[in-house]
């Protein structure tokens, strides 16, 4: 009995004590976690940034008319072409949807 | 046989003595240095951290990045802890590119912390941590990046060095883009690596909202390439351009020339950042005549055939004389604005009288703020009827003392071009968290009904005849039918009070496809050299704009008869 007693407090503190260095040890990994994840949102914005900056239409015009040679459309060389699958709804004259801000109706200025 | 009893003594009392010591040192350690001793302990195992969430992201209306955070190192200094500053300034200088007398000096200070070089390029902080100095640091901050270089530069404005919105949209949504502050005590080992995930319980400081805006950046480029092109070709001071969609009041492109790049703006002035747009106000000249006009029609005293003596270019008021570019006879009320008489619109002004008149102008929106997002925005200059002289009501008809800024004149426009019903003009559509959320949404807003249909249309038709038979003749788009108006305006010469004759604002104003407006649109150009008529400086930069961003928004000339028809179906 006496000797059970001793086991158990023996795996008692084994188990704490485990449980404690555990602890420790995953709080350094979800720390080297935590790091990693760092770095890898400042690489993602860094060429976020970078994206941005080489898909700016300033730039793209440059490249398109000095490096491949491309000039505005001309007048008469643009054709707009709305092709629209059978069943889909004639679109807005606007490319937009207006939708308003509900307040008070309008005044009539003359009112 | 056991030690002798002298001998056993001497151990005792050695014995004691260690204890005795032990005790005194543990005292003094525990009890009387124990404040001291806890705080350095402190100092060296914990950490405080100022943790803020990045600054949120500015999108155009198609989710393309204009402004955004990135995490960039800043290099700061221990001057107590460093035995030779002038050798550890001059390793920094060629990496940072400063003067090393210049970091001499911070380090030099007696302090325990100075910050050598903030937010520097990820290169040199790299640089930095290979080259180990002691006493030198790199931490990371979060700078703002514009990386569309200077387009949109005036609207977004700037962050300054500490993150807060200095100017612009920026600082007009600074509550919105800020990210959360929080000051946090980490626990730290001997090598210094935080021992107890702290964080593991505590969420990170919520970063700050990203705003979409109204603009569209393919506009805004061809905006302020067409408009820099005019204001170089024409060697003018400065030009605006405003495109905004009439119906809902979204501003599609605001472009101001000179730019600037919000990324360097260290060594620019003010000036230069200003936003001319809502901040600068201009004698309107002949385009004031499209608001004089819409008032009479509205007011049923003259009908487009109206007819309206022009006095062979000469009219005496107030015993001053009112003159008109060429010589005008009988026209009908649609030709005077056509033609841009000065006469006509006076006679005009003085049919409606000042109370109508004034009446009108505050209608339309003048001598009050727009309300549009940004901040710095001025009401203009109109003076109430009785501080008007006796030739004001004349002089104000024809667009002189009278102060507007170009978002007024546009959204004047964009009232005729939307049947007569004023829209808000605005910037940011929507304000959404970092996981897109949506939090706030801002839709168009109703201002008032300034005119009737009726007389929105019967303007239009006028307007139109600008364009093809009047003084606006360069801003017509083939296969669009485009509305405006020009404006020439002599500036106020500062030096003599009176209006200079060499310093001019042309300016055009007016909406394409004028039967389905898509587009209201202002071109001002800020004292161009030699020919200075509106409609030879700005109503060439409107078609070119018109046109090609027409085409971007696929709004083929075929298409104006789709959209009249849906119009009339609505």
């Amino acid at each position: 009995m006496k000797m059970l007693t001793i086991l158990a407090g023996l795996i008692l503190v084994f188990g704490f004590v485990w449980e404690r260095v555990d602890t420790i040890r995953l709080g350094y990994q979800v720390e080297r976690s935590k790091a990693q994840k760092l770095l890898l949102e400042r690489e993602r914005d860094q060429l976020q940034v970078r994206f941005s900056s080489l898909t700016a239409p300033e730039r793209i015009a440059k490249v398109a008319t000095e490096r491949l040679g491309m000039v505005q459309p001309q007048q008469g060389q643009v054709v707009t072409v709305h092709v629209r699958p059978e069943g889909v709804p004639a679109p807005s004259p606007s490319p937009y949807e207006v939708r308003v801000a509900k307040n008070d109706s309008p005044k009539r200025l003359s009112e | 046989m056991g030690p002798s009893r002298p001998r056993r003594y001497v151990v005792l009392i050695l014995l004691l003595c260690g204890f005795g010591l032990i005790l005194f040192r543990l005292v003094t350690l525990q009890v009387l240095q124990a404040a001291e001793l806890t705080a350095k302990a402190d100092r060296q195992h914990q950490k405080s951290v100022t943790f803020e969430g990045a600054r949120g992201a500015i999108t155009d209306r198609h989710g393309k990045v204009l402004a955004m955070n990135m995490e960039v190192p800043s290099v700061f200094g221990v001057p107590t802890a460093l035995e030779n500053p002038l050798r550890v300034a001059r390793h920094l200088a060629p990496v940072l590119h400063i003067r090393s007398d210049e970091i001499e000096k911070k380090l030099r200070q007696d302090r325990s912390f100075v910050w050598v070089a903030r937010k520097v390029l990820p290169e040199q902080g790299r640089q930095l941590e290979q080259m180990s100095l002691d006493g030198i640091g790199v931490v990371m901050e979060g700078r703002r990046f514009y990386p569309k270089g200077p387009l949109l530069s005036h609207v977004l404005g700037f962050a300054g060095i500490d993150g807060e919105g200095l100017e612009g949209l920026e600082r007009r949504y600074e509550p919105h883009l800020h990210g959360e502050k929080r000051i946090t005590i980490l626990q730290r080992d001997a090598l210094g690596r935080t021992v107890f995930p702290k964080g593991l319980a505590e969420q990170p400081p919520a970063p700050g909202h990203g705003l979409t805006l109204t603009i569209d950046e393919v506009v805004q480029y061809i905006a302020e390439k067409e408009l820099e092109e005019a204001v170089n070709r024409a060697h003018a001071r400065a030009g605006t351009i405003i495109v905004l969609d009439p119906q809902s009041g979204a501003i599609l492109a605001m472009a101001v020339s000179p730019r600037f790049d919000p990324n360097a703006v260290a060594a620019l002035t003010p000036d230069r950042w200003r936003n001319r747009a809502l901040t600068d106000t201009y004698e309107p000249g002949s385009t004031m005549k499209m608001v004089v006009a819409a008032a009479a029609l509205e007011e049923h005293l003259m009908t487009p055939g109206t007819m309206v003596f022009g006095e062979n270019g000469r009219m005496l008021v107030a015993n001053t004389t009112i003159h008109d570019h060429e010589k005008l006879g009988w026209m009908t009320f649609a030709q005077m604005i056509q033609k841009s008489s000065n006469i006509g619109a006076a006679k005009t002004g003085m049919i409606l009288g000042e109370q109508r008149l004034y009446r009108f102008l505050q209608g339309f929106g003048f001598g009050q703020k727009t309300d549009v997002d940004l901040p710095g925005e001025v009401s203009g200059l109109l003076k109430a009827p009785k501080e008007w002289g006796r030739r004001s009501l004349a002089s104000i008809s024809m667009g002189q003392e009278i102060g507007v800024t170009p978002i007024q004149m546009v959204t004047a426009a964009a009232t005729l071009a939307n049947g007569g019903v004023m829209m808000k003009p605005y910037l940011v559509s929507e304000v959404r968290d970092q996981k897109g959320h949506l939090l706030r949404e801002f839709l168009p807003q109703v201002k008032r009904r300034v005119v009737s249909p009726e007389t929105a249309r019967t303007m239009t038709t006028i307007l139109e005849g600008v364009v093809t038979n009047g003084t606006g003749t360069k801003a017509a788009i083939p296969g669009y039918r485009v509305a405006g108006k020009t404006g020439t305006a002599q500036k106020i010469d500062s030096r003599t009070g009176t209006y200079s004759a060499t310093q001019f604002v042309g300016s055009f104003v007016g909406y394409v496809p004028a039967d389905a407006p898509r587009l209201a649109m202002i071109v001002v150009i800020d004292e161009p050299q030699g020919e200075a008529w509106g409609g030879t400086v700005a109503a060439p930069v409107f078609r070119r704009v018109g046109e090609q961003v027409l085409n971007y928004l696929g709004v083929s000339p075929n298409d104006q008869v789709k959209l009249a028809m849906a119009a009339q179906g609505r």
